[in-house]
């Protein structure tokens, strides 16, 4: 017989009660464990939405963010300039042209002239090459467009959606989101002039196109070599070509529309932001971290990672809480004995350790349990939290991106310049993200992060002993003596 | 050698004090076998733990073996109770839940003592006080009343003190287990050198002890015997 063994026995004495206490610590256990995996899972994929986008900048023409067109185009010297910029990784230029159909009557001369801003002055930039098409645009003008198409330029009269053309120097959409691509492959070498297209999947369905079909753009034949998902109508409304090839069919070689800048770290985005703009010149272009629709969806998670952390501090708190009262509970029960332990010679300490070690007992059963509950309910309790949590910013999103569709025929491109360009394409972000997450948290029940939980879980659970422990110090073994 | 001078342990009981224990002195000489007699609350409870140090004295000393129990500290009568001091009480005081064994085994434990010696002693002491072998594993709370007062006698052995405190350890058994457990008392402290101080209200056990005490309004006194062992 040692301590241990005594602890052991003692944990054992009434097994009923045993029964029901580490059922008890079980479920508090099993909750501070899932809602730590939770915790983690979440924090994961923040780390990898931020990583993935977090860190890009979107260059624009200065005034290329207003309705009044303007400005000095952005030229390949000015990319070079940003991407000797200290803690940028990479900078890719995009070029952003308009199709439009060529069975439009009435815009002739439009197809073929590059206009510094359309008259009424809804375009963002005034570098928008408009270029003519053979392809239909999938997506069909809302209201609020023809209202604006009214109020402005009224040559068109049967109007039909434009169709963006950007030509991208990497394989990333206009946002500098990777492209995911479904079909086909990418354009291989985005900084070689070739005759070679990505159509977005609407538009691909729209005009019965599949891998290795073909159209037109200003007369000259594309060969599609894949197909891209942008998660968006308006985002899949889209041809992403090599960015010389755009160049060359708006005849500006040099120039480009947006750069998409991705910076080395989260933590140096802001100074680098000041220091792309210092290198250009705030009269030549403006600076702006995009995504802002991503920082919502990273802050919802966030607040996911932040409830779940609390949760995990309070079933943690819990679980100490239920030993401290069970060991205050065993030890008024066993005065007397503690008052004979003494009595024949037994140090203070030795007391209290036989306690702490009982409670760890108990507390080692629970985490069995716990473990066990916690594997079985950490996907269940997360999506709970992820799904609540994300179904405001959805709703929302969803709807302004509704909005800009229909908003879209006079002429924004996606990452031109309107607020909500760069919302279609990022959309599919957050959300995407949601849903791998569950996948994600259902599998990350990692030993890792069940072992640091359940050390937490012991920590706590020590604290809570150490009061009733240090409460038998204070039993005087003369009460012994006395009997009852 | 146990010496006792002029022990006071008073209670404030309300707004009068008592003083169960009111100057008592006496000495034991190794080996001995002696009795405290007294009416229920005279204070033979408080004498006995003042002597085994679960309570201070409220002035005077106990003096064992030349060393002075008035000065130490907690941590030194602590290890003045594992080692010196062996007790026995009415209700004898096992842990319910450990064999006859393990609770022989527990002082030896706490004294530092290994596992296997500490095991081998326990069985010895158990056979010393008659316990039947085959009962030497069971839970105590398994035993007669008889036996679980042998247990604690062994108990009481185990780290060999050089007092063993006796509160009324008959108090609770059939007429014929306590004069079993006082012959027994009786011929280890015989055997074993060891001096034994019994608690009693049983005047016929009293006459079988070497030396017997009276503790009444808070004085002792011991009753002059002729004729009788040691
Ligand atoms: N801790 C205490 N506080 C107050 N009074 C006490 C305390 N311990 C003992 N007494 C009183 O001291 C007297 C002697 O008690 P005790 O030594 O137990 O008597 P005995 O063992 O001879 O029956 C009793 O009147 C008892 O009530
Ligand atoms: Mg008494």
């Amino acid at each position: 017989m040692s301590v241990l063994a005594r602890s052991v026995g003692n944990a054992f004495r009434n097994k009923i009660r045993t029964a029901a206490v580490v059922a008890v610590l079980a479920v508090a256990i099993g909750l501070a464990l899932a809602m730590l995996v939770a915790n983690q899972a979440v924090g994961a994929k923040v780390q990898e939405l931020n990583a993935s986008v977090g860190t890009t900048l979107t260059v624009n023409p200065a005034g290329g963010q207003g309705f009044e067109g303007g400005g000095e185009p952005l030229t390949t010297a000015e990319a070079e300039t940003t991407a000797s910029v200290a803690n940028v990784t990479s900078v890719v230029g995009t070029k952003a042209l308009r199709l439009q159909t060529t069975t439009t009557t009435g815009s002739t001369d439009a197809a073929t002239t590059q206009q510094a801003g359309p008259g009424g002055g809804f375009g963002p930039g005034g570098q928008q090459a408009t270029v003519s098409t053979n392809l239909t645009a999938a997506v069909d003008a809302g209201t609020l467009g023809n209202r604006n198409n009214a109020s402005g330029t009224t040559t068109l009269p049967a109007r039909t959606l434009p169709i963006t053309a950007t030509g991208i120097g990497a394989e990333v959409d206009s946002t500098g989101k990777a492209l995911e691509i479904t079909s086909g492959t990418g354009l291989g070498d985005y900084t070689s002039s070739e005759a070679k297209a990505l159509v977005g999947t609407s538009l691909a369905e729209k005009n019965g196109l599949t891998v290795g079909s073909t159209f037109t753009i200003q007369d000259k034949t594309f060969t599609i070599t894949g197909i891209f998902d942008a998660g968006t109508a308006f985002g899949n409304n889209a041809v992403y070509v090599t960015l010389p090839e755009a160049q060359t069919l708006a005849e500006t070689p040099d120039e480009l529309s947006t750069m998409i800048v991705t910076v080395n770290s989260l933590e140096n985005v802001d100074s680098t932001k000041t220091a792309v703009q210092d290198a250009l010149g705030t009269d030549k272009a403006d600076v702006t971290q995009g995504q802002r629709n991503l920082e919502t969806a990273v802050s919802s998670l966030d607040s996911v990672k932040n409830i779940s952390m609390i949760a995990f501090i309070a079933a943690l708190a819990t679980a100490g809480i239920i030993i401290m009262l069970i060991m205050v509970m065993l030890v008024r029960e066993r005065r007397r004995e503690i008052g004979v332990l003494k009595a024949i010679g037994a140090r203070n300490r030795t007391i209290g350790l036989q306690f702490v070690l009982e409670s760890l007992v108990l507390v080692a059963l629970g985490s069995v349990v716990g473990a066990v509950i916690a594997s079985l309910a950490s996907g269940g309790i997360a999506s709970a939290l992820i799904s609540s949590n994300t179904t405001t910013t959805a709703a929302t999103t969803t709807q302004r991106g509704g909005g800009l569709a229909g908003a879209m025929p006079n002429g924004t491109v996606p990452g031109g310049g309107m607020p909500g360009g760069g919302m279609g394409g990022g959309q599919g972000g957050p959300f995407g993200g949601a849903s791998q997450l569950l996948t994600s948290v259902t599998a990350s029940v990692s030993p890792g992060v069940l072992a640091a939980g359940i050390t937490a879980v012991f920590a706590v659970a020590i604290i809570g002993a150490l009061v009733p422990a240090l409460l038998t110090a204070r039993i005087r073994p003369i009460e012994v003596l006395r009997g009852e | 050698m146990i010496v006792v001078k002029d022990l006071v342990r008073q209670f404030k009981s309300g707004d009068r004090t008592i003083k169960p224990v009111n100057g008592v002195s006496f000495e034991l000489d190794k080996g001995s076998l002696a009795s405290i007699v007294g009416k229920s609350g005279s204070g033979k409870s408080t004498l006995l733990s003042l002597l085994g140090a679960l309570d201070k004295p409220t002035s005077g000393d106990v003096v064992v073996d030349g060393v002075s129990l008035a000065g130490l500290p907690d941590g030194k009568l602590t290890e003045y109770r594992r080692r010196d001091i062996g007790f026995v009480f009415q209700q004898f005081n096992l842990i319910p839940n450990l064999s006859a064994v393990d609770n022989v085994m527990l002082p030896m434990e706490f004294a530092g003592m290994r596992k296997a010696a500490r095991l081998q002693r326990a069985r010895e002491l158990l056979e010393q006080v008659q316990l039947d072998p085959e009962k030497h594993s069971r839970r105590t709370n398994r035993l007669s009343g008889g036996e679980q007062q042998r247990v604690a006698i062994a108990r009481a052995l185990a780290n060999e003190p050089k007092l063993i405190l006796a509160d009324e350890p008959t108090g609770n058994l059939d007429e014929q287990t306590g004069e079993h457990i006082i012959e027994l008392l009786s011929s280890l402290s015989r055997d074993h050198d060891t001096t034994i101080l019994v608690v009693t209200h049983d005047r016929s056990l009293a006459q079988k002890t070497g030396r017997c005490f009276r503790l009444q309004q808070g004085r002792l006194t011991e009753e002059v015997r002729t004729g009788l062992r040691r």
